[in-house]
C-alpha cells in the first residue's frame, strides 16, 4: 500500500533477441507482441529458456563423466528506449515535454546456461538516476520430467528478484499492461505491494510445476535484498524490510483449442515488514489476487489475435509500526486494485489496446498525506482512469508506440486532489516511445 | 539335448550384446525427441498441447507425416518447414536418422 503504482506506469522488459538467436525462431513465435507470450513462449519460459536449435559445444554423459551443452553464441541482447512525455499541465516549477534520450538502456543475459538451466537477466541504465542497476532477473532450472499420474509433467526451480517475474501470463503485474510507460508523468500514490513495490528489492527461491499442460502451481519465498545497501542488512533507509520470509503463491489453470486460449488463476503474497529497521514492530500485508487471460486467434482475419486480460488484487494490511511512527492514522487498512484491458493484434505489425484501472481503499490522512502533485488532500487512495496504447512494429524488434493515460480521479479526487489546486486530469499524459532491441 | 543348449549359449550372448545396443538407440532417440520435439509435438507426437495447437504442429503419427520418406522427414528436421525451425545446426545426421526412426515408432503406439 505504501508503494506507488510504478509498475502500472513504468516500462517493462521486452522480447529478447538472444532467445530468437538461440531458437532460430522469430520473435512472433513467442510473442503476440512483446512482451505478451504466446503458448509457445510460455512453454519456452516454463522449460527454463533452454530450447535451442542452434549449434552447441557438447559432450555426452558417459560412465561417471558429466555432460556439456553450451551455446556457441553468447546470449546477450540490448534494448534502447527513447521517449517523449507530455502531461496536460506541467508539474509546478518544471518544464513540460520530457524528451528522454535514452529513457532506458538494458543489457540482457538471456538464454540457456546448460541443458536444464537458463536465464532472463537484465541490467538497466536509467537516465534519471544516470546509472546502471540490476533489473528483473529470473534464473531457473527446469525439468521436463515426463509423466506424473500418466500426464505430462514439468517442474522447475526459480531464483528471482521480483514476485511474479517468473509468471507465464500477461495478466499479472510483473508482465501486465501497460507494457511500456512513462517514468516522467505523475502516477497514483497507492498500489498493492504485489504490484511492484518489491521489484528488484528482494531475492527469492521457489519452485513450480505444470501438470497435464493445464495446471500450474508455483511458490517462492522472498527475503529483502536491498541492492546498493550495506550487507548484512540493517534496514536503515528502506521502507520495506521483510521479516523472516515472505511467501508468494500462484495457481493457474489453462486450456486451449486450435484458435482459443483461456487462463484463470490466483496469486498472492504475505509480507511482514519493519520500516527502516529489522527489529521492533512489524507491519503486515496480505495480497490476494485473481486473474484471467483470453486469446482468440481469428483465421478469417489472417490469424489476427484478440486478447482480453484482467486482474483484481485485494490487500489487507495492519500497520502498527507505521502507525507508531506517525505514518498512519490507524493501523488497519485495505486496498482494492483492478485492471482490465482489451487488445487487438493486426498480425505482428500493429496492436491497439484499451485498458481501465481502478484503485480504492481505506482513507488515511497520514498514509496518503497532502503534497503537491504526489499527495492527497482528503487522504483517499482512490484513483481510476484508462490507458490507450497503439504500437506499430515496422520490424519485430522495433516498437514505435503512442500511449495516452487519462485519469477520472487521482489520489482521491477529480479536482484539487493534492490540496495545491491540481486536478486529476492535469496528470493526463501523452507518451511517445521508440524502442529498439537487438 | 545338452548340445542343443550349448549351442544356444553363444546365441544368447549375442542377443544380450545386441539388445542393449538396440535399447540404447531407442533411448538415445527418445532423449533427442524429448529435448527437441516435445515442446511442440507432445510426448506422444500428437501435438495436442497448447503450444502444439498454437504452432499448428503436425501430428507426427498421422498419415500425412508417416507417408513421407525417411529422407523427406530428415530434410524437414534438418532444414525446417513453415513454423518449424531447422535443427541442422544442432543435430548430427545420425541423430536425425534416430529421430526419424523414433517418429516412425510413434505411429505404432497410436
Amino acid at each position: 500500500m505504501i508503494s506507488s503504482l510504478l509498475t502500472l506506469l513504468t516500462p517493462k522488459a521486452f522480447a529478447v533477441p538472444s532467445y530468437s538467436r538461440q531458437t532460430g525462431l522469430p520473435c512472433a513465435s513467442c510473442h503476440y507482441a512483446p512482451p505478451e507470450l504466446t503458448p509457445f513462449g510460455r512453454t519456452f519460459k516454463l522449460e527454463g529458456y533452454t530450447f535451442t536449435t542452434k549449434a552447441e559445444v557438447t559432450d555426452d554423459k558417459k560412465d561417471h563423466n558429466a555432460p556439456l551443452h553450451l551455446l556457441e553464441a553468447f546470449p546477450l541482447s540490448i534494448l534502447f528506449d527513447t521517449s517523449l512525455t507530455v502531461t496536460k499541465s506541467p508539474q509546478p516549477a518544471t518544464e513540460n515535454g520530457n524528451f528522454e534520450f535514452p529513457q532506458d538502456v538494458s543489457l540482457f543475459l538471456a538464454g540457456a546456461w546448460t541443458s536444464h538451466v537458463g536465464s532472463f537477466t537484465q541490467v538497466t541504465y536509467d537516465s534519471q538516476g544516470d546509472h546502471f542497476s540490476w533489473d528483473n532477473t529470473d534464473i531457473r532450472y527446469a525439468n521436463k520430467a515426463g509423466q506424473l499420474f500418466g500426464k505430462p509433467f514439468t517442474f522447475g526451480i526459480t531464483l528471482n528478484n521480483n514476485p511474479g517475474v517468473e509468471d507465464l501470463w500477461n495478466s499479472t503485474p510483473a508482465w501486465g499492461y501497460p507494457f511500456v510507460g512513462s517514468n516522467a508523468a505523475p502516477s497514483p500514490s497507492a498500489g498493492a505491494l504485489i504490484n511492484g513495490a518489491l521489484a528488484q528489492d528482494v531475492a527469492g527461491v521457489g519452485g513450480y510445476t505444470m501438470l497435464n499442460d493445464h495446471w500450474y502451481l508455483a511458490g517462492t519465498m522472498y527475503r529483502s535484498e536491498h541492492i546498493g545497501g550495506a550487507q548484512p542488512n540493517a534496514g536503515t533507509g528502506f521502507g520495506l524490510n521483510i521479516r523472516g520470509v515472505a511467501p508468494y503463491w500462484r495457481a493457474a489453470w489453462q486450456t486451449s483449442t486450435k484458435n482459443n486460449y483461456l487462463e484463470f488463476g490466483s496469486y498472492g503474497m504475505h509480507v511482514k515488514s519493519t520500516p527502516n529497521s529489522v527489529v521492533g514492530l512489524m507491519d503486515s500485508y496480505t495480497d490476494f489476487a485473481g486473474d484471467f487471460q483470453y486469446d482468440r486467434t481469428i483465421p478469417q482475419f489472417k490469424n489476427d489475435v484478440l486478447s482480453i486480460r484482467g486482474t483484481y488484487v485485494r490487500e489487507n494490511s495492519t500497520l502498527p509500526a507505521t502507525f507508531a511512527a506517525g505514518g498512519a492514522a490507524q493501523a488497519s487498512h485495505h486496498l482494492n486494485t483492478a485492471q482490465a484491458n482489451v487488445e487487438y493484434h493486426f498480425g505482428t505489425r500493429l496492436s491497439g489496446t484499451a485498458g481501465l484501472f481502478d484503485i480504492t481503499g481505506t482513507r488515511d490522512p497520514l498514509l496518503f498525506a497532502p503534497a503537491a502533485v504526489s499527495g492527497s488532500a482528503n487522504g483517499s487512495p482512490q484513483s481510476n482512469g484508462y490507458i490507450l496504447n497503439v504500437s506499430w512494429w515496422p520490424e519485430q524488434n522495433v516498437d514505435l508506440a503512442v500511449q495516452y493515460t487519462g485519469y477520472f480521479r487521482f489520489n482521491g479526487a477529480q479536482t484539487n486532489y493534492d490540496g495545491a489546486g491540481r486536478d486529476a486530469s492535469a496528470n493526463n499524459a501523452v507518451y511517445v516511445l521508440a524502442r529498439f532491441v537487438f | 539335448m545338452r548340445e542343443f543348449f550349448l549351442r544356444l549359449i553363444p546365441v544368447g550372448i549375442l542377443c544380450c550384446l545386441a539388445l542393449p545396443s538396440a535399447a540404447q538407440a531407442q533411448s538415445d532417440a527418445a532423449k533427442i525427441y524429448k529435448a527437441n520435439c516435445v515442446l511442440c509435438h507432445s510426448a506422444d507426437g500428437s501435438g495436442d498441447s497448447a503450444t502444439g495447437k498454437a504452432m499448428h504442429a503436425k501430428d507426427l503419427r498421422s498419415e500425412e507425416v508417416q507417408k513421407q520418406s525417411d529422407a523427406e522427414l530428415a530434410d524437414v528436421i534438418t532444414k525446417g518447414r513453415g513454423k518449424m525451425p531447422a535443427f541442422g545446426a544442432k543435430l548430427k545426421p545420425d541423430d536425425v536418422a534416430k529421430l526419424v526412426a523414433y517418429i516412425r515408432s510413434l505411429a505404432n503406439k497410436k
